[in-house]
C-alpha cells in the first residue's frame, strides 16, 4: 500500500488531489515547469520538483521525467489529475514497469476507451447505444469518409479518433464543405494528440450532455453516482456544470445508470471514470465517450452524493473495497459548478494573461472554491485559462441558482479579465432557471451585449472615483511638510558637523 | 458689522494682489505662450501647497507717476510651498506687473525669502521673467540686485539654489541666476545677456537675434550657462520638481533614499559587450550609464554642452548619485576646455551637497591644439583637478577602458582620495596610447630600423601586451578590483553602501584657491 503520492499535473485539479492526500495522511510529491515555480500546487505539497520549461510538452508531458522524480522523491503512486498525461496508455504502462502504481485504470481500459472507434464498437457489443456513424469502422481516408457521409445524413461531426475537449472537431452542414473542414480537423488533431485520425459522427440536435459518474473497485463492484448535466458549453468547452440534471427522470436516470455500468463492465473498469451520453429533445440516449479520468466538474456529484470521489481513487488504489452498494447512492439537493476561466466574456472569450492583484473568494454556506490561483499569481498563457472552480449546493436547483448567483456577486479577481460577468447573465437567464437550454444555448442565444452597457456605467463611476481619490490625496499632501529622515550614525553626523566649523 | 467691514477689505485686498496686472495683461501674456507667475508656482509646487508671503506689499515711489500705479503684491510672487511634500521657498517674478522689473520693494521680498530657506534649510528655487530693473526707482533697484547677489552668495553651498529663466533676464539680472546652482531655459521664449542685440550692435557692429544672442539653444549648447533646456513651460516646471527628488534639502542633509524597484542584484550582460574589440572604436557611455544605474533614473545635465563628457544625477540601489563620464562617442571622451569646466562644477556641487559621486573613465587624454592652449586649458584641467582632490563625499571609480596620462591622475584616481577604483577587464592603465609611447621610447631604434614601419607595429603590439591592461596598476594597489562588466551593478552599489558613513576632512582654512 502506497504512502506517498506524485501529482502529475498543475492548477486546481493539484491542490484538489494534495487536500485528499492530506485528509489521508499520505505524503505529496509536486511538479512544476518554469512558470508554475510560485504556484499553489507547488506551495501545498510536501515535496515540489521541477519539470522543465513551460510548454507542457518540455514539463507536464514528460512521462519520464516524472517517472523519474516519483523514483528519486520515493513516491510509489502517481496520481494523474485530468488532461496532460491522465488518459496515455503507455504513461499508465510506463508506471508499471517502473512499480509505481497509477491512480487510474488498467492501461487496457485506458487503450479501449481511448480510441473512440474501437470504444464505440465496444459498448455497442455489450448493448449501449450509440449516436450513428463511422464507429469502429476504423480509420478511414477521406474518400471514404465522403462516401460515408450522406448515409448518416447532415448536419454531421467530424471528431478526432484520439481527441477531446473539442480539439479536432468541425461541425458539417453539407457534403461541399466537407473536404476542407476534413484537412482542418485532421491537422488540428495531429497537432495536439500527435494523431490525425478523424471519424464520422452524427449531430444530435437540442441535445443534452449528460454523464454518469462510475466508481469501479478492484473486486469488480462498479457503480455509478448519477448524472451531471453538462450542455451549457462554448466551442464544445464546458462551462456550467450541474448535478442532477433536470432534464432526466428517476426512470431514465437509473436506465442510463445501468447502462453506464454496462459500458464500463465492457472494458474491465476500475477506478473513476465517467460515460458521457448525447439525449436528444425525445429523451434517446446515446454514448458519446467515456473519459477514463477523473472529471473537471466532479465536485457537483460530490455535493449532492456526499462522496470524495478523489478519496475513493485513493481507496480503489490502494486495493480497498467500496465500502457503499448502489442502493445506499442518494441524490441531496441540488449543485452547480461555474469554471472560472482567465478570458475575456467581452472580447469573444480570447483568453487574458497578467499578474492577478486581488483574489477575493466566495465562502459562506454552501459554497465551495477549488482553485489554483492566490493574489499575486501570474496567469500564464502556456495552459489551459481555468483560474478556479466555483460550487455551490443548494436545498433545491433554484436554491443552488439563488446561491450561485450571491457568490458570483462575492467573487472578485483582479488584474485578469475572468468570465464572471458571463456566469451572472447565465444565472440571471429565464431559460437557465427553466432548464430549456440544449449544448448550443450559449453559442445560439446568448449574448454579452446588454451586459456591456452596465460596463460602460460601471467604468464611469470607476473614473469619478479615481478622481474623488486623487483630489483628496493632493488636498492632503498640500497641508503636509515631510520631515527628513536621518540616519542615526553619530560617526557620520559629528563627522559632517565637524567639517562644518573648521 | 465692523467685523464684517474688516473681511470684505481683505477678501477685496486679497483678490486685487492675486489678479497681479490685470486680466489685460494675463491676456497679453497668454497670447505670447506663456504663464503668469502664478500659474507657473501651480504647476511647479504640490497642488495647493503654496502659502503667499507679502501679499500686500507695494512699492514706495512716487516719480514718475508711478504714485497712482500701486499694485498689491509688486512683480513679484514670493513664499514657500512642497514638491513631493518637501519643503521649498520660491520667487516667481510678475510679467504682467511693471514687465516684471526690479525695484526696491521686489528686491525686499525676494531677499526676505532667501532668508527664510537659509534659516530653515530648504532649497529655493526662483523664476525669472523681469525686463531688469525698475528704471524710475534708480540707485536703488540697483542696490536691490546687490542684495540678493550677496544673498546668493551666502547661500552657496548652503542649500540648493535653482534658477528657471522663463522669459527675459539681462544685464544686471542675469548674475543672480549665475550664481545659482542649476539654470532652466524655455526654448524659443527665453533668454539671457549681459548686453542686448542693440548695445551690441553700437559697440561690435554685430547684427544678432535675441534667439542667437541668448536663448536656450545658446546656452544649453554653446556657452553652458544654460544647464537644462525645456522645449515648454510645463516641461521646465516638471524638470526642475524631478532633480529635487536627487538633492537633499541643505548641505547637512542626504538626499532622500527611494526604495529601488530595480533589483540590487541585476547584472546586465549587455555590459560585457559594450566595448568594442578595437580600442579606436567608439561607444555610447550612456549605454553603460542605463544598464549599471536603477532604471530609468539617469538625469542629464548639461545634455547638450561639452558633450565628450557626460554628468547627472541618478539612483544606483536608491541612493542619488552624482555621474561623471568620459563620453568616448563624442571627441573619443577626451578632456578639453568646457568639458573640465563643466565636470569641475558638478563635482563641486555633489560634494557641496554629501552626493557620492560616480566616475566612469574612458579617456585618451587632454586635447591638444593651440586653442586650447592659448584659452587656458592648464588652468581648466586644474579646476576639476582640484574639485576632485578637494572632494570628501564617497568617490567611486569604474576605469572602462582607456586611462592614459594626466587625465588618469584627474578623473578620481585612487591618489586623490577615490575610495573604491574598479577597472574593467578592458582597461588599459598607462601613461599614453601604445602608438604615442613606443614613437617616444624606441625613437632612436625606430629611426636606425630598416623597416620603421613594420618594426613598430611590432613594438606597439609588445607595448600594448605588457601594459594596455589593468593588471599592472592592480598589482600597485592603484585600483581595487578587476571586475567583470556586469557585476558593476551590484558591486558600486555595495561599495555605495560601505560607504554610508564616510568621514574624511580637508585642512581648517577660510577656502582653497580653486585655480578660477
Amino acid at each position: 500500500m502506497f504512502t506517498k503520492v506524485l501529482i502529475a499535473n498543475r492548477g486546481e485539479i493539484a491542490v484538489r488531489i494534495i487536500r485528499a492526500c492530506r485528509e489521508l495522511g499520505i505524503e505529496t510529491v509536486a511538479v512544476f515547469s518554469e512558470a508554475d515555480r510560485k504556484a499553489l500546487h507547488v506551495r501545498y505539497a510536501d515535496e515540489a520538483y521541477y519539470l522543465g520549461p513551460a510548454p507542457s510538452r518540455d514539463s507536464y508531458l514528460r512521462e519520464d521525467k516524472i517517472i523519474s522524480i516519483a523514483r528519486k522523491s520515493g513516491a510509489d503512486a502517481i496520481h494523474p489529475g485530468y488532461g496532460f498525461l491522465a488518459e496515455r496508455e503507455d504513461f499508465a504502462s510506463a508506471c508499471a514497469n517502473a512499480g509505481i502504481i497509477f491512480i487510474g485504470p488498467k492501461p487496457s481500459s485506458i487503450a479501449a476507451m481511448g480510441d473512440k472507434a474501437v470504444a464505440r464498437s465496444t459498448v455497442l457489443k455489450a448493448g449501449v447505444p450509440v449516436v450513428p456513424g463511422t464507429e469502429g469502422i476504423g480509420n478511414l481516408s477521406d474518400e471514404d469518409l465522403l462516401t460515408v457521409a450522406p448515409k448518416i445524413g447532415f448536419p454531421l461531426l467530424i471528431k478526432a479518433t484520439a481527441g477531446g475537449g473539442g480539439k479536432g472537431m468541425r461541425e458539417v452542414k453539407s457534403i461541399e464543405e466537407m473536404p476542407g473542414l476534413i484537412l482542418n480537423a485532421r491537422r488540428e488533431a495531429e497537432s495536439s494528440f500527435g494523431d490525425g485520425n478523424v471519424y464520422l459522427e452524427k449531430l444530435v440536435e437540442g441535445a443534452h450532455h449528460i454523464e454518469i459518474q462510475i466508481l469501479a473497485d478492484q473486486f469488480g463492484n462498479v457503480l455509478h453516482l448519477n448524472e451531471r448535466d453538462c450542455s451549457i458549453q462554448r466551442r464544445h468547452q464546458k462551462l456550467i456544470e450541474e448535478a442532477p440534471s433536470s432534464f432526466l427522470d428517476d426512470e431514465l436516470r437509473q436506465k442510463m445508470g445501468e447502462v453506464a455500468v454496462k459500458a464500463a463492465q465492457a472494458v474491465d473498469y476500475e477506478n473513476a471514470g465517467t460515460i458521457e451520453f448525447l439525449v436528444d429533445k425525445d429523451r434517446n440516449f446515446y454514448f458519446l465517450e467515456m473519459n477514463t479520468r477523473l472529471q473537471v466538474e466532479h465536485p457537483v456529484t460530490e455535493m449532492v452524493t456526499g462522496i470524495d470521489i478523489v478519496k475513493e481513487q485513493i481507496r480503489i488504489a490502494r486495493g480497498r473495497q467500496l465500502t457503499f452498494a448502489q442502493d445506499d447512492i442518494r441524490i441531496n439537493g441540488a449543485s452547480i459548478e461555474c469554471r472560472i476561466n482567465a478570458e475575456d466574456p467581452y472580447n469573444d472569450f480570447i483568453p487574458s494573461t497578467g499578474k492577478i492583484i486581488q483574489n477575493i473568494i466566495p465562502s459562506g454556506p454552501g459554497v465551495r472554491v477549488d482553485t489554483g490561483v492566490y493574489s499575486g499569481f501570474d496567469i500564464s498563457p502556456y495552459y489551459d485559462p481555468l483560474i478556479s472552480k466555483l460550487i455551490v449546493w443548494g436545498e433545491s436547483r433554484g436554491q443552488a441558482i439563488l446561491r450561485m448567483r450571491r457568490a458570483l456577486e462575492e467573487y472578485r479577481i483582479i488584474g485578469v479579465r475572468t468570465n464572471i460577468p458571463f456566469h451572472m447573465i447565465m444565472m440571471d437567464s429565464a431559460r437557465i432557471l427553466a432548464g430549456q437550454y440544449d449544448t448550443r444555448f450559449v453559442e445560439e442565444r446568448f449574448s454579452m451585449q446588454e451586459k456591456n452597457e452596465d460596463r460602460e456605467h460601471y467604468e464611469e463611476i470607476a473614473a469619478v472615483v479615481a478622481t474623488l481619490v486623487a483630489h483628496q490625496t493632493a488636498e492632503r499632501s498640500a497641508q503636509f511638510v515631510s520631515r527628513n529622515e536621518r540616519d542615526t550614525s553619530n560617526w557620520k553626523w559629528v563627522g559632517r558637523w565637524e567639517r562644518m566649523h573648521r | 458689522m465692523g467685523d464684517n467691514s474688516k473681511e470684505d477689505q481683505l477678501r477685496k485686498y486679497r483678490t486685487s494682489s492675486r489678479q497681479g496686472g490685470g486680466t489685460e495683461r494675463i491676456q497679453a501674456q497668454h497670447s505670447r505662450g506663456k504663464l503668469t507667475a502664478r500659474e507657473r508656482l501651480d504647476l511647479l509646487l504640490d497642488k495647493g501647497s503654496f502659502r503667499e508671503v507679502d501679499p500686500f506689499v507695494v512699492h514706495r515711489t512716487n516719480d514718475f507717476g508711478l504714485d497712482d500705479q500701486k499694485i498689491h503684491s509688486d512683480s513679484v510672487v514670493t513664499g514657500w510651498g512642497t514638491i513631493e511634500s518637501r519643503l521649498v521657498y520660491v520667487f516667481s517674478q510678475d510679467f504682467t506687473v511693471f514687465g516684471g522689473s526690479l525695484g526696491e520693494v521686489h528686491a525686499g521680498k525676494i531677499v526676505k525669502i532667501m532668508e527664510m530657506a537659509m534659516k530653515n534649510g530648504a532649497p529655493l528655487i526662483g523664476l525669472n521673467d523681469s525686463g531688469g530693473a525698475r528704471i524710475q526707482e534708480g540707485v536703488v533697484s540697483l542696490g536691490g540686485y546687490a542684495d540678493i547677489f550677496l544673498l546668493n552668495t551666502l547661500a552657496s553651498g548652503v542649500i540648493p539654489q535653482i534658477s528657471a529663466i522663463m522669459g527675459p533676464c539681462a544685464g544686471g539680472a542675469v548674475y543672480s541666476p549665475a550664481l545659482t546652482d542649476f539654470i532652466f531655459m524655455v526654448r524659443n521664449s527665453s533668454y539671457m545677456f549681459v548686453t542686448g542685440p542693440d548695445v551690441v550692435k553700437t559697440v561690435t557692429h554685430e547684427e544678432v537675434s535675441f534667439e542667437d544672442l541668448g536663448g536656450a539653444s545658446i546656452h544649453s549648447e554653446k556657452s553652458g550657462v544654460c544647464h537644462v533646456a525645456a522645449d515648454s513651460e510645463a516641461d521646465t516646471l516638471y524638470l526642475i520638481r524631478k532633480m529635487l527628488s536627487y538633492l537633499p534639502q541643505n548641505n547637512m542633509e542626504d538626499a532622500p533614499f527611494i526604495e529601488p524597484i530595480d533589483d540590487t542584484l541585476r547584472m546586465d550582460e549587455g555590459l560585457d559587450k559594450i566595448i568594442p574589440d578595437d580600442s579606436g572604436k567608439p561607444y555610447d557611455i550612456k549605454e553603460v550609464i542605463g544598464m549599471v544605474m536603477d532604471q530609468g533614473s539617469f538625469y542629464e545635465i548639461h545634455e547638450g554642452y561639452a558633450q565628450n563628457i557626460v554628468v547627472g544625477f541618478a539612483r544606483l540601489g536608491g541612493h542619488s548619485v552624482g555621474i561623471i563620464a568620459n563620453q568616448p562617442a563624442v571627441l573619443a571622451g577626451v578632456l578639453d576646455i568646457d568639458a573640465s569646466e563643466k565636470a569641475a562644477r558638478f563635482v563641486r556641487f555633489c560634494d557641496s551637497f554629501n552626493i557620492p559621486i560616480i566616475t566612469f573613465e574612458d579617456v585618451p587624454g587632454f586635447l591638444p591644439g593651440t586653442f586650447q592652449e592659448h584659452h587656458g586649458i592648464i588652468r581648466s584641467g586644474a579646476k576639476l583637478l582640484y574639485a576632485y582632490c578637494e572632494a570628501t563625499v564617497p568617490k567611486l571609480t569604474v576605469i572602462t577602458r582607456k586611462a592614459y596620462g594626466g587625465a588618469y591622475c584627474v578623473m578620481s584616481s585612487k591618489h586623490i582620495r577615490g575610495d573604491v577604483n574598479l577597472a574593467w577587464p578592458s582597461a588599459e592603465i598607462a601613461v599614453m596610447g601604445p602608438e604615442g609611447a613606443v614613437s617616444i621610447i624606441f625613437r632612436k631604434e625606430l629611426a636606425e630600423s630598416a623597416d620603421p614601419v613594420a618594426r613598430k607595429a611590432e613594438l606597439v603590439q609588445e607595448y600594448r601586451d605588457k601594459f594596455a591592461n589593468p593588471f599592472v596598476a592592480a598589482e600597485r594597489g592603484y585600483i581595487d578590483d578587476v571586475i567583470l562588466p556586469r557585476e558593476t551593478r551590484p558591486r558600486l552599489i555595495n561599495a555605495l553602501e560601505m560607504l554610508q558613513n564616510k568621514r574624511d576632512a580637508n585642512p581648517a582654512k577660510k577656502h582653497g584657491n580653486i585655480p578660477l
